[in-house]
């Protein structure tokens, strides 16, 4: 497994562009963080990928408009493992009662 | 106090648009109402992939960018296959899409599509413009992202409501990128390394890519060349680059290749490569590419590179710069004599056979048909058979003589794009070549051709099958030809007749030596013609392009008849 870092501008379409690069190429994609960091976004990523679409995502990731910043590197500890989630799944409604949900899907 | 619509238009002159080609629609309306004091002459095309391979066409000859414009939903839709065209291809396209009104968006409306997360991947740069304030920043940012780096397509996606609201308008803004740092920096000292390389190899080669025309480096290309005298071959869409006559020319390379350029290519211990992508049609089984070569890469766009395998070095960069700073260098120092090496590449042994087996009379008719253009015509060629063995044949003289569709392969290309060509090029001749499968994947356009008037040469090399996926029936699918067969085809010069276009048609049997004299004449008229014109000619059904590098084999493994 690798990890990638992404800094980019916050821009239309931009993080779908970052996933897409992956995605296109039939990659897992086991763990995403988006999070705002400073005047940019940044975007983690563990992919288990070869060396050769290491480069090739990071080369398709630096091609893109508002795409600042690439890194690779080595799974760190501080990233969570899918066991650790405990937030529900899909996450519950907070505006709508059950009934209006069940009404609104009908 | 401007509307959205006469604020983008406004916008899009300021980018140097003078025509632009569409088909209208419930949210684009009021871009349509405003165009009659725009300045901008629009083409209605029938069909919104006619209007964006148009637009294609005339970025392709020209260089410039090319507008193509429809509605939300099913006008946007149909301009995908020509968006994918262009991001394959490289050419600066910019795509303007109504939208359904902003309080709609994402609420299924009526003709209401995802055109931002439909067309995401196979732009440069897309944007949802919601308000009218956001008109005048987008177009700047899509006509300089369209035009930048390695060229591509943009979508500027506009909701209806943006289009006719109204604002105070200063006047078009200037788009200023953010500064990004160069992940691969163009080494100043690339040139020590790559001479370097050049006085150890043995058998160098040069692979030519659409890169060069697109760097407007094709002078720049042919005096390196010159200089090195290294054997010489081109892409689909490098062809042009190096005139034809060049004696260290091999002409074509890659799965419909000359036999003399995929040997030099299989044989090469340096390759040296000008603006290619190296996709499979060129490397064969990539894992046996050029199996003893080290590899020179000059490239614009670095996620081009390595996609075969890892180059001995990249030369990243605008080929109209790196090309020259290398010759600055090269010229300087002496070079081993690689004349033997050229003799053995470029040699008698390796020579073009003339056509034999049931393709002669139609190549012996494109070879006419050629012969009779006059100097920079452009052949447009559509998707299939003929397409390879037009881009056999054809001696284009100049850099954007040859256009077609390579990388997507988009069957139905060739018509609405020659219209694009004409259009840029009204004194040139403009001949479009297609296969009766892909002629009728967009003969609506010749609705457009008889509006317009312009006088393309339309050829149809018309077998009765989808060609080349009955080639390769024929070849690796044991002659079962599962739904390619099309010999209940309508008449075509009929079908010209009812569009009040000049047609005719000849056959095999006006190839032969007997019947040549009048052929000749036939020919001479057909280009001749200050009309459009449309010329089908039947040719055997089982006629087949070789050589052929089957899918999956190394380029030496050729194969030249059934």
């Amino acid at each position: 497994m690798q990890a990638f870092h992404i800094h980019y501008r916050n821009t239309q379409g931009t993080l779908m562009r970052i996933l897409n690069a992956a995605s296109r190429r039939g990659i897992d994609m086991p763990y995403v963080q988006a999070i705002p960091n400073e005047h940019t976004h940044s975007v983690t990523l563990l992919l288990d990928v070869n060396p050769k679409q290491t480069g090739q995502l990071c080369r398709d990731w630096r091609a893109i408009v508002d795409v600042v910043n690439v890194r690779a590197g080595a799974v760190s500890t501080d990233v969570p493992s899918s066991s650790e989630w405990t937030t529900p799944h899909p996450p519950a409604s907070v505006s709508l009662s059950g009934n209006a949900a069940r009404s609104a899907m009908a | 106090m401007l509307r959205g619509a006469e604020i983008a238009l406004q916008c899009l002159r300021a980018e140097g648009v003078d025509l632009a080609f569409g088909y209208p629609g419930g949210a684009i309306m009021p871009l349509y109402d405003a165009l009659r004091d725009s300045g901008i002459r629009h083409v209605l095309t029938r069909h919104e992939q006619g209007a964006v391979f148009a637009a294609e066409g005339y970025a392709r000859a020209t260089g410039k960018v090319g507008v193509a414009i429809a509605t939300s939903g099913p006008g946007a839709t149909n301009l995908v296959t020509g968006i994918a065209d262009a991001k394959m291809d490289s050419v600066p396209l910019v795509c303007l899409t109504g939208q359904v009104r902003s309080a709609l968006i994402g609420t299924d409306a009526f003709q209401e599509t995802d055109v931002f997360g439909m067309t995401l991947s196979l732009t440069k740069w897309n944007r949802l413009v919601r308000s009218i304030e956001e008109i005048p920043m987008a177009i700047a940012e899509a006509f300089h992202w369209a035009r930048s780096g390695r060229p591509g397509p943009v979508v500027v996606d506009i909701a209806t409501d943006a289009l006719k609201a109204k604002m105070d308008f200063a006047g078009p803004v200037k788009f200023q990128p953010h500064p990004k740092p160069a992940d691969v920096h163009g080494d100043s000292t690339f040139s020590e390394t790559l001479i370097a390389l050049l006085e150890t190899a043995k058998r160098p080669v040069a692979l030519v890519g659409a890169g060069a025309k697109l760097a407007g480096a094709v002078d720049d290309l042919r005096q390196l060349l010159d200089h090195l005298q290294v054997p010489t071959f081109a892409t689909l869409h490098g062809l042009g680059a190096v005139p034809a006559e060049t004696p260290y020319y091999l002409g074509l390379v890659g799965m419909h290749g000359t036999r003399a350029a995929n040997l030099a290519l299989d044989e090469t211990d340096l390759l040296l490569v000008f603006g290619a992508r190296l996709d499979d049609r060129v490397t064969g089984d990539p894992s046996r590419f050029a199996p003893h070569a080290r590899i020179v890469h000059f490239e614009i766009d670095p996620a081009q590179l390595d996609r075969v395998r890892p180059c001995e070095l990249a030369v990243i960069g605008d080929l109209s710069e790196t090309i020259p700073s290398f010759y600055e260098e090269v010229r300087r120092v002496g070079l081993p004599d690689w004349s033997s090496w050229r003799a053995i590449a470029c040699g008698p042994d390796r020579a073009e056979q003339d056509p034999r087996g049931l393709a002669a009379p139609a190549i012996r008719f494109m070879d006419e048909l050629f012969r009779r253009l006059p100097e920079n015509s452009v052949v447009v060629a559509d998707v299939g058979q003929h397409q390879m063995w037009a881009a056999q044949r054809y001696r284009a003289s100049s850099p954007r003589g040859f256009l077609t569709s390579g990388g997507l392969g988009a069957m139905g290309f060739a018509l609405p794009a020659a219209i694009g060509v004409q259009l840029a090029k009204p004194q040139t001749t403009v001949l479009c070549i297609s296969g009766d499968g892909g002629f009728q994947i967009n003969i609506q356009e010749l609705a457009t051709v008889r509006r317009l008037g312009v006088p393309i040469k339309m050829v149809i090399i018309d077998n009765k099958y989808l060609g080349m996926v009955r080639q390769w029936q024929q070849l690796f699918y044991s002659r079962n030809y599962a739904e390619t067969d099309m010999s209940d085809n309508p008449d075509f010069v009929e079908i010209a007749r009812a569009y009040r276009i000049h047609g005719l048609r000849l056959d095999e049997e006006a190839m032969a030596e007997t019947n040549f004299a009048a052929t000749s004449d036939v020919l001479d008229a057909f280009l001749g013609s200050p009309e459009p014109e449309l010329l089908t000619f039947e040719c055997h059904p089982e006629a087949n392009v070789f050589p052929m590098v089957p899918a999956g084999a190394r380029l030496s493994e050729m194969v030249f008849e059934e």
